[in-house]
C-alpha cells in the first residue's frame, strides 16, 4: 500500500511538473490568442503567483506537518525575500520614476537627494540574492536559536512567531525605515536587463517559479525520506522521547526552521517581480494564517497537499472576488470550517476517507473491530498537532 | 446596420475580444474597489455611487458612439484591501474582460500597485480620492483633489482667521507625509515659525527638514497621549490641528478629543480624510464647528445638487444590487467625484467617437471635457488633473457641513513640493 | 429643581441647549426684566445681521449684560443653529428652530427679535426643515468673539467647571480690558480651582503691561501658579524683554519652573494612560483568557465576539432612538427574482436621561448576545475540536471571516455611530493631569469584571466544575461531571466577556466589521505573557504591557516605535520565562 502510494505520487508529480513547466508556457507562447488552446499572459502570471504561494505553503508544512511546529510567521520570511528582490528592482528603475531622478521616488519625497548607504549595494543582483538568503535565514537562526533553547513549543511558538511578524509589519510600515512605508515598492521596470512588461519576461519568471517549486519539492521529498526526516517526524509525535533517546531536538528544529525560512524567501523572491508590488501588509499576521489554511486544505504532512491547497484556495479567491464580490468571504470561511471538521487530512486524504467510509458501510452490522482501526486509518498523518499544542493537557493521550 | 454589425464582429475577433454579450450595444466598464478588508468601510460607497451613475446613464439612452447607443455593463471586482490582489484584478479587467475604462482605487498604495498594469496594457483609470499629487500618469485621470485643492485652501482660510499655531497629525503613509511636508513649507513661506508647527520634525544629515508632524499607524486606537500633547500645544490659544489621519482611526481620535474637552473654539481640527460618509460613524453632536475641506459637500444648496440627491435617494429605494445598503446613506466628495468621473468619461468617449483609450485620452487632453456636476463645473486639464470648485465647511450636529467659504475653479497642480522648494529658495529660506 | 423650573419657563427650543449648559444660564435668567431682554434681543439681531467692528462692540455689550436669553441664542449661533429667514418684504429675520419636529422633519421658527413664533402675512405659523434655511454666518474669528461673550456670561455661572473654563479663556484673550471683570468675580469667588484660574487669567493679561512692575508681579504669580497655558505668552515675553535683563531672568526662571511642572504632569499622565490602556487590554483579553487560556481553544473569532457586543450596543442605542432597520439582497436569484430580506424594529424615541441610560441596558445585553453567539459556536463547531486545539485555530478563523462578512451585510461596510452617554463624556483634572471619565470608567469596569470572573471561578459550584473539567476533561467526565455542558457554558461565558469588552470599546473607538481584527493579536499576546490558564497572570500582563506601551511611546515620541519595542520585549521576555508570568505547573510530559 505504502509503495503504491509513492508510485502514484511520483507519477502525479511528473505529470504535474511537465504540465506546469512545459505545457502551459508552450500554450502561452506558441498558440494564437484566439485559439481555444491558448493560455493568456494573465493566466500565466496568475499561476506564477500561485506557485510562489505554493512554496510558502511547503515551508509552513515542513514545520507544521513534518515537525509539529506551527509557525504563524512564515509570511515574514516570504516578504523579506520579496523585499530584497524589491530593493534590487527599485534600483533597476533608474531614472524612469515619476521624478526622473536616479533614486527611488519615495526617497525623493522623503527629502533625500542621494542614495542612503543601505541601498547602495542593491545595484547588484547577486548581492540582493545573497541578502535574500542571509536576512531571512539569519533572522530565523537567531529567533529559532532563542526559542528552541528555551523549549518554546506548541501554542507559544505559534503566538511568538505571530508577534515577530506583527512587529516586523509595524516596523516596515514606518516610512523612517526607508523601505517605502505603506506603499512599499512598485512600478518595477527591469530585471537583469529584461523588460518586466514583456510577456516573454513574465513567462520566463513563471518557468523559474515552476522549476524552483519542483526543486523545493524534490529537496523536501529527499530530506523527509532520510533518517533526518524520521527524526523530524519523531519530534512531531513525541519530542520528549526523542530527547530521551539522546538526540538534541533543538538543533534539528533549528535546522528545519532555517530551511523553511529559506524556502519561503525563495517564494517571495520570485513573487515580487510577477505581482509587481511588495509592501508591509504582506507581513500582516493574517497572511501567515492564510498559508496555514492552504496547507490544511491541501493536506498536511504531505508535500503535494500544500501545493494543491495553495493553488486551489487562491484560485477560488481569484474567482470569487470577481463572481461574488460581496459574499466570497462567507464561502471562504465556510470552506475552512468544513475542511477542519470533515476533512482532517485535507484533499490528499479524501480518497482515504472515501475508502474508510466504504469499508464502514460494508462492515455495517458486523461488530466493529477493536481500536486498531485508528492505527490502520489510511490518513497519511493522523492528527499530530495536539501533542505539541496543548500545554499541560491531553496527558491521557495514548502515545 | 447589418454591415456595421459585421464590421464590429470582425473587429472583435481580430482584437481577440471574447465578449459574450452582443458587442454592438454594451460596453464593459470596470469597477475596482475594496468591498472587504479594512478599506471596505470607505470604498464600498464608491461602488454604490458608480452603479447609480451607470444606471442613470443607461436609463437616459446610454453612450452615443458612431450613431449608436451603448449601454454600460459594469464588471465589479473586489480588491479586498489586498494590494497584490488589486494588481491582479486590474490585469484581469484589462486583459481578460477588455474593459474600456476602470473606475477605482482609494489608497495611494492601491493606485501605485495598479499603475504599472495600466501603463503596460494602456488602460484608463479614473481616480476619485484626495491624494498627495506628485504623480502624473498618462493612464490615470485624477478627478481627485490634489493638495492645492484641499490642504492649501484650508490653510489659507485658517491663516486668514488668525490661527498662529499648527499641529500636524496623520497616519504614516505617503499622503499625510507629503501633504504635511508641503504644508510645512507653505507655512514657512507665510511667516509661521517652525516652533509654532507642532508634532515634531525629522531632519536629514544636512539639517534639512524631511518630515513634519506626528504619525500613527493604520487602525491606531489610542490617542490619549497625542491629545494630551495637543492640549499642551494649544494651551496658549490660537492653535489648530491639521488632521490627515486616514479613515477609521478618526473615530477614536475624535472620541478622545471630545472626552478631553478640546472644543472647536479653543482649537479647531481641520480634517482632510473625513467626509460625510466617515462622519456617520462619529457622534457629531459634540463636534460642531470642526472644519473640513472638499470639492463637494452634501449640503450644497444648488439646484443641480438637490436634483442629484433626489435621484440618488430614488435609486436607493428601487435598486436591488447585492451588497448595496439602503439605510442611512449620505453622499460625500469621493462619491461625487466618482459620479463626475463616469460622466466625464462618457463626454470624452462621445467626443472621441470611440471607446479606444488613445482616442478617449486625446479628447480628455483637449481641455474641453467638462461636466456640470452637483458640485459645479469640473473640467479635465491637459495634464489629466481636474479643475473644480473647493469648499470649506464646518461640521454640524447632524453630520453635515455648513459651507463657510468657496474657492471657485481651482486648477489642480501635480508637483507642489518642487514649486514650494523653488519659492523658499527664492526667498532665501 | 432649578432645571425643572427652567424647563417650563423658557421656550422649548432652549431645552437641548439647557441640558448641556443648564447651570450656566440659570442664575442670571431669574432676575431679567422684560424690557431689558428686549433691548438685548435687538442687539443680538444687529450683531447677527451686522458685520465687522460693530459686531465686536455689540457682543461686548451683550456680554456685560449677563442675560441668560443672550447666552442661549449666542450658543445656538455657534452651533450654526441660528437661521436667516428671507421675508417676502426683502428684510432678513434671524430665527432659531424649535427642537420639536413634526413627521416631515420641520419645526416652528422662533424670532430672535421678540421671542415669538415666525408667522406669515396671514398670521399662520411657518414651519421649516433644517436644510430649508441658511444658517447665520460664522467663521473661526467670529466664533471666538461669540465664545468670549459667552465666557464672560459664564463667569457668573453656577457650575464651577464652567466658571473655570471661562476664566481660562478670558486669560488668553490678550485684552487687558477683562482684568476688572475678572477682579470683580475674584472678590465673590469661593471655589479654590476657579480662584486659581482667575488668578492665572489676570496675571496672563497683566503680562502685557501696563508697567514693568506689573509685568514682574505677573511673572512671579504665574511661576508660583505653575500655569501651563501661559508658557507661550511667557516665551514670547522672554524673546521681547531683552531691554530689561531683570525681567528677562525672572521670565526664564518662570519658564523653567513651569516646564519642570509639565514633566511631572506628563509623568503622572503617562502612568494613568498606561493603566487605562492596560485596563482596555484586560477587558479585551479576559474572555480569551477563558476560551484560550483555560479551555485551550485557539479562538480566532474572539475579536468577532467583541464586535458582536459592540454591535449589540449600537442596536440598543438605536432602539432607544429612532429604531433599527436593515435589508440584505443576496447575489442569487430564484426564478429571476432576487432574494431579499430585512428587518425593521421601531424605536422608543427616548430622550433626556432615559436615552442617556441606554448604555446601562446595553452592557448586560452585549454580554448575553455574545454569550449566545459563543454558545452556538461551541455547539456547532468547537465541541468537535477539543482534541485538536491547533485546528480550532483554522475553524474559528473561518468563523471570523464569515462573521465579518455578515456584519458587512447587516450593518453596512461603514463603521456605525455609537455616541457616548453624557455621563461618560468629559474629564476632570487633578493638578493639570486630565482624567477622562470613560478611561476612569474602564478601570472600574475592568476591576468589576475581573472580580466577577474570580468569584464565579473560585467561589461557586459551577466554577468548581469548570476548573475540574479544564484541568482534566476525561477525569472530570469519569467523576460524573457533564463535561459537554460545562464546556458549553464556559465557552459562552468567555464569549460573553468579549461582548462586554465590545460594549465598552464602542465608547472609545470604532464600531465596524473589522473591529475585532484590531484587538486579536494584542489579546493573544496578553494571555500568553500572563501564562496560559491563569487569570491573575492575564491581569498583571495586561497592566504591564499597557504601561510599558505608554511609557515607551512617551520616551520615543512615536506611537509605533513604542508598540514595536514592546512586542520585541514580549518575545524576549518569553525566552526568559517560556510559560509566561505564571506558568501552569504540570507533571505531564507533552
Amino acid at each position: 500500500m505504502r509503495r503504491s502510494f509513492v508510485n502514484t505520487e511520483s507519477i502525479v508529480v511528473l505529470a504535474g511538473a511537465i504540465f506546469l513547466i512545459v505545457v502551459l508556457p508552450c500554450l502561452n507562447a506558441f498558440t494564437a490568442p484566439q485559439s481555444w488552446l491558448h493560455v493568456s499572459d494573465f493566466t500565466i502570471n496568475l499561476y506564477g503567483k500561485y506557485l510562489c504561494y505554493a512554496m510558502l505553503a511547503i515551508s509552513v508544512d515542513l514545520l507544521w506537518g513534518y515537525t509539529g511546529l506551527l509557525s504563524l510567521g512564515q509570511a515574514l520570511f516570504f516578504s523579506l525575500g520579496g523585499y530584497m528582490m524589491g530593493m534590487y528592482l527599485m534600483r533597476m528603475i533608474g531614472s524612469l520614476g515619476q521624478y526622473r531622478e536616479p533614486i527611488p521616488d519615495f526617497l525623493v519625497f522623503l527629502g533625500w537627494s542621494n542614495l542612503p548607504a543601505i541601498w547602495k549595494p542593491f545595484n547588484s543582483f547577486a548581492f540582493a540574492m545573497m541578502m535574500a538568503v542571509l536576512l531571512p535565514g539569519g533572522l530565523a537562526a537567531v529567533f529559532g536559536f532563542l526559542a528552541f533553547r528555551s523549549r518554546i513549543r506548541g501554542v507559544y511558538f505559534a503566538i511568538l512567531t505571530q508577534a515577530l511578524t506583527y512587529a516586523a509589519c509595524l516596523l516596515f510600515f514606518r516610512n523612517s525605515l526607508l523601505m517605502g512605508g505603506n506603499n512599499g515598492f512598485t512600478d518595477f521596470k527591469f530585471i537583469v536587463g529584461y523588460n518586466l512588461n514583456l510577456s516573454a519576461t513574465q513567462r520566463g519568471l513563471y518557468i523559474c517559479s515552476a522549476v524552483a517549486l519542483l526543486f523545493v519539492y524534490l529537496l523536501c521529498k529527499w530530506m523527509t525520506s532520510t533518517k533526518f526526516g524520521k527524526i523530524q517526524r519523531a519530534i512531531r509525535d513525541s519530542e520528549t522521547r526523542v530527547l530521551f533517546s539522546g538526540y538534541s531536538t533543538a538543533h534539528f528544529k533549528l535546522f528545519v526552521f532555517v530551511l523553511a525560512s529559506l524556502i519561503a524567501s525563495l517564494g517571495g523572491v520570485l513573487y515580487v517581480p510577477q505581482v509587481g508590488i511588495i509592501n508591509p501588509s504582506e507581513m500582516a499576521p493574517d497572511h501567515s494564517l492564510e498559508a496555514v489554511v492552504w496547507v490544511a486544505v491541501g493536506g498536511r504532512g504531505t508535500l503535494i497537499g500544500p501545493i494543491l491547497g495553495a493553488i486551489l484556495v487562491n484560485g477560488l479567491k481569484s474567482w470569487a472576488t470577481r463572481a461574488y464580490p460581496d459574499m466570497w468571504l462567507l464561502f471562504l470561511g465556510a470552506l475552512f470550517i468544513f475542511v477542519t471538521l470533515f476533512m482532517p487530512s485535507g484533499i490528499i486524504g479524501l480518497p482515504g476517507q472515501v475508502r474508510a467510509l466504504k469499508k464502514k458501510i460494508q462492515d455495517r452490522g458486523r461488530p466493529a473491530p477493536p481500536s486498531d482501526l485508528t492505527g490502520a486509518a489510511p490518513l497519511p498523518q493522523p492528527v499530530p498537532a495536539n501533542s505539541a499544542a496543548a500545554p499541560g493537557r491531553n496527558a491521557s493521550k495514548p502515545g | 446596420m447589418k454591415k456595421h454589425f459585421l464590421k464590429a464582429t470582425a473587429l472583435v475577433s481580430v482584437l481577440g475580444l471574447a465578449l459574450q454579450v452582443p458587442a454592438q450595444d454594451t460596453v464593459k466598464v470596470g469597477v475596482l474597489h475594496s468591498l472587504s478588508g479594512t478599506m471596505a468601510i470607505s470604498e464600498t460607497s464608491l461602488r454604490d455611487m458608480l452603479l447609480f451613475a451607470f444606471d442613470q446613464i443607461n436609463d437616459s439612452g446610454g453612450i452615443q458612439v458612431g450613431g449608436k447607443s451603448y449601454k454600460i455593463d459594469p464588471v465589479v471586482v473586489d480588491g479586498a484591501s489586498n494590494w497584490p490582489l488589486f494588481a491582479e484584478k486590474a490585469k484581469e479587467l484589462l486583459e481578460q474582460d477588455h474593459v474600456a475604462v476602470v473606475f477605482g482605487c482609494w489608497t495611494s498604495v492601491s493606485r501605485k500597485s495598479v499603475l504599472p498594469v495600466f501603463e503596460k496594457d494602456n488602460g484608463l483609470l479614473f481616480y476619485p480620492v484626495q491624494f498627495e499629487g506628485e504623480e502624473q500618469s498618462r493612464n490615470v485621470v485624477y478627478t481627485a483633489e490634489a493638495v492645492n485643492q484641499q490642504a492649501i485652501p484650508a490653510v489659507d482660510y485658517l491663516l486668514d482667521q488668525g490661527i498662529k499655531k499648527f499641529y500636524l497629525l496623520g497616519t504614516d503613509y505617503v499622503y499625510p507625509r507629503t501633504t504635511n511636508l508641503i504644508l510645512y513649507k507653505y507655512l514657512l513661506l507665510h511667516g509661521i515659525a517652525p516652533a509654532d508647527i507642532g508634532g515634531g520634525f525629522v531632519k536629514n544629515d544636512s539639517g534639512q527638514v524631511i518630515s513634519a508632524g506626528k504619525y500613527v499607524p493604520f487602525s491606531y486606537t489610542d490617542f490619549q497621549q497625542i491629545v494630551a500633547d495637543i492640549k499642551q500645544f494649544a494651551a496658549g490659544g490660537d492653535a489648530c490641528v491639521i488632521n490627515t489621519i486616514n479613515g477609521d482611526s478618526n473615530v477614536p481620535f475624535f472620541k478622545e478629543i471630545v472626552a478631553a474637552g478640546l472644543t472647536p473654539d479653543e482649537c479647531p481640527v481641520v480634517s482632510f480624510s473625513l467626509a460625510e460618509d466617515e462622519l456617520r460613524s462619529i457622534p457629531t453632536k459634540n463636534l460642531v464647528g470642526e472644519l473640513g475641506c472638499w470639492s463637494y459637500f452634501m449640503s450644497l444648496k444648488t439646484p443641480e445638487n438637490k436634483d442629484f440627491l433626489g435621484k440618488w435617494n430614488g435609486w436607493l429605494k428601487s435598486e436591488n444590487y447585492p451588497g448595496v445598503v439602503k439605510e442611512h446613506r449620505v453622499v460625500d466628495s469621493p462619491m461625487e467625484l466618482s459620479y463626475d468621473g463616469a460622466y466625464l468619461w462618457k463626454e470624452a468617449v462621445e467626443k472621441a467617437g470611440s471607446f479606444d483609450v488613445d482616442a478617449v485620452r486625446k479628447a480628455l487632453d483637449s481641455g474641453d471635457i467638462s461636466f456640470n456636476g452637483p458640485s459645479g463645473k469640473i473640467t479635465v486639464q491637459p495634464d489629466q488633473y481636474t479643475t473644480k470648485n473647493v469648499y470649506i465647511g464646518t461640521t454640524l450636529a447632524n453630520g453635515q457641513f455648513e459651507i463657510v467659504k468657496q474657492f471657485p475653479q481651482v486648477v489642480g497642480q501635480p508637483w507642489m513640493l518642487k514649486s514650494l522648494d523653488a519659492q523658499l529658495q527664492a526667498k532665501g529660506m | 429643581m432649578k432645571f425643572k423650573l427652567l424647563f417650563g419657563a423658557l421656550p422649548a427650543f432652549l431645552t437641548v441647549f439647557l441640558a448641556v449648559r443648564a447651570a450656566s444660564a440659570a442664575p442670571s435668567a431669574a432676575g431679567e426684566s422684560a424690557s431689558g431682554t428686549n433691548v438685548i434681543r435687538q442687539e443680538l439681531v444687529q450683531a447677527i445681521l451686522g458685520g465687522g467692528g460693530q459686531r465686536q462692540a455689540l457682543l461686548d455689550k451683550i456680554a456685560d449684560s449677563g442675560s441668560g436669553v443672550a447666552a442661549g441664542i449666542l450658543s445656538a449661533w455657534t452651533m450654526q443653529e441660528v437661521y436667516l429667514y428671507a421675508a417676502p418684504d426683502g428684510s432678513t429675520i434671524p430665527v432659531t428652530l424649535e427642537s420639536q419636529q413634526d413627521a416631515a422633519g420641520t419645526s416652528r421658527a422662533i424670532r430672535i427679535d421678540d421671542g415669538g413664533f415666525l408667522k406669515d402675512a396671514s398670521g399662520k405659523e411657518l414651519r421649516f426643515g433644517q436644510s430649508d434655511l441658511n444658517a447665520a454666518y460664522t467663521n473661526i474669528r467670529l466664533r471666538r468673539q461669540i465664545q468670549q461673550a459667552l465666557d464672560t456670561l459664564a463667569l457668573s455661572a453656577a457650575d464651577p467647571q464652567a466658571r473655570r473654563a471661562a476664566a481660562v479663556k478670558l486669560g488668553y484673550s490678550q485684552k487687558p480690558g477683562y482684568v476688572p471683570i475678572l477682579e470683580r468675580r475674584l472678590a465673590k469667588e469661593r471655589d479654590p480651582a476657579v480662584k486659581k484660574a482667575i488668578h492665572v487669567a489676570i496675571a496672563t493679561l497683566q503680562l502685557g503691561g501696563p508697567s514693568a512692575a506689573v509685568q514682574m508681579a505677573a511673572v512671579n504669580e504665574l511661576a508660583a501658579l505653575k500655569s501651563v497655558g501661559s508658557l507661550d505668552t511667557l516665551t514670547r515675553l522672554a524673546a521681547n524683554a531683552n531691554n530689561n535683563p531683570q525681567l528677562e531672568n525672572r521670565v526664564k526662571a518662570a519658564i523653567n519652573s513651569i516646564q519642570e511642572h509639565i514633566r511631572w504632569v506628563q509623568f503622572y499622565g503617562t502612568l494613568f494612560h498606561g493603566i487605562s490602556v492596560g485596563s482596555v487590554l484586560l477587558v479585551v483579553a479576559l474572555g480569551l483568557a477563558i476560551t484560550f487560556g483555560l479551555m485551550g481553544v485557539i479562538n480566532m473569532a474572539h475579536g468577532e465576539m467583541i464586535a458582536v457586543g459592540a454591535y449589540t450596543t449600537y442596536v440598543i442605542q438605536n432602539l432607544f432612538g429612532s429604531g433599527f432597520a436593515f435589508s440584505i439582497t443576496l447575489p442569487f436569484s430564484i426564478g429571476g427574482k432576487a432574494i431579499a430580506f430585512g428587518l425593521n424594529l421601531p424605536g422608543l424615541n427616548a430622550s433626556g436621561w432615559f436615552y442617556q441610560s441606554y448604555f446601562l441596558f446595553a452592557i448586560p445585553l452585549s454580554f448575553l448576545s455574545a454569550a449566545l453567539a459563543g454558545l452556538l459556536l461551541e455547539r456547532a463547531i468547537i465541541q468537535f475540536l477539543y482534541r485538536r486545539p491547533l485546528e480550532s485555530l483554522l475553524a474559528t478563523w473561518g468563523v471570523s471571516l464569515a462573521l465579518q462578512q455578515i456584519f458587512r451585510m447587516v450593518f453596512g461596510a461603514n463603521n456605525v455611530q455609537v455616541s457616548s452617554p453624557n455621563w461618560l463624556l468629559g474629564h476632570f483634572s487633578l493638578d493639570d493631569v486630565s482624567l477622562d471619565y470613560n478611561r476612569v470608567f474602564v478601570v472600574a469596569f475592568a476591576i468589576v469584571i475581573v472580580l466577577g470572573t474570580w468569584i464565579l471561578l473560585s467561589k461557586t459550584p459551577l466554577g468548581l466544575l469548570i476548573r475540574a473539567v479544564m484541568q482534566n476533561r476525561d477525569m472530570a467526565g469519569c467523576m460524573g461531571v457533564r463535561t459537554g455542558r460545562v464546556n458549553m457554558l464556559t465557552f459562552a461565558f468567555g464569549s460573553g466577556l468579549a461582548g462586554l469588552a465590545g460594549a465598552f470599546l464602542s465608547q472609545i473607538g470604532n464600531v465596524g466589521p473589522s473591529l475585532g481584527q484590531t484587538y486579536i493579536v494584542d489579546s493573544f499576546m496578553t494571555v500568553v505573557v500572563g501564562g496560559v490558564g491563569n487569570i491573575a497572570g492575564t491581569v498583571y500582563s495586561a497592566l504591564g504591557i499597557g504601561t510599558a506601551d505608554q511609557v515607551l511611546q512617551q520616551l520615543t515620541g512615536s506611537p509605533v516605535t513604542g508598540k514595536i519595542v514592546s512586542l520585541v520585549a514580549i518575545i524576549l521576555f518569553l525566552q526568559w520565562k517560556p510559560g509566561g508570568l505564571f506558568a501552569m505547573r504540570s507533571r505531564s510530559l507533552d
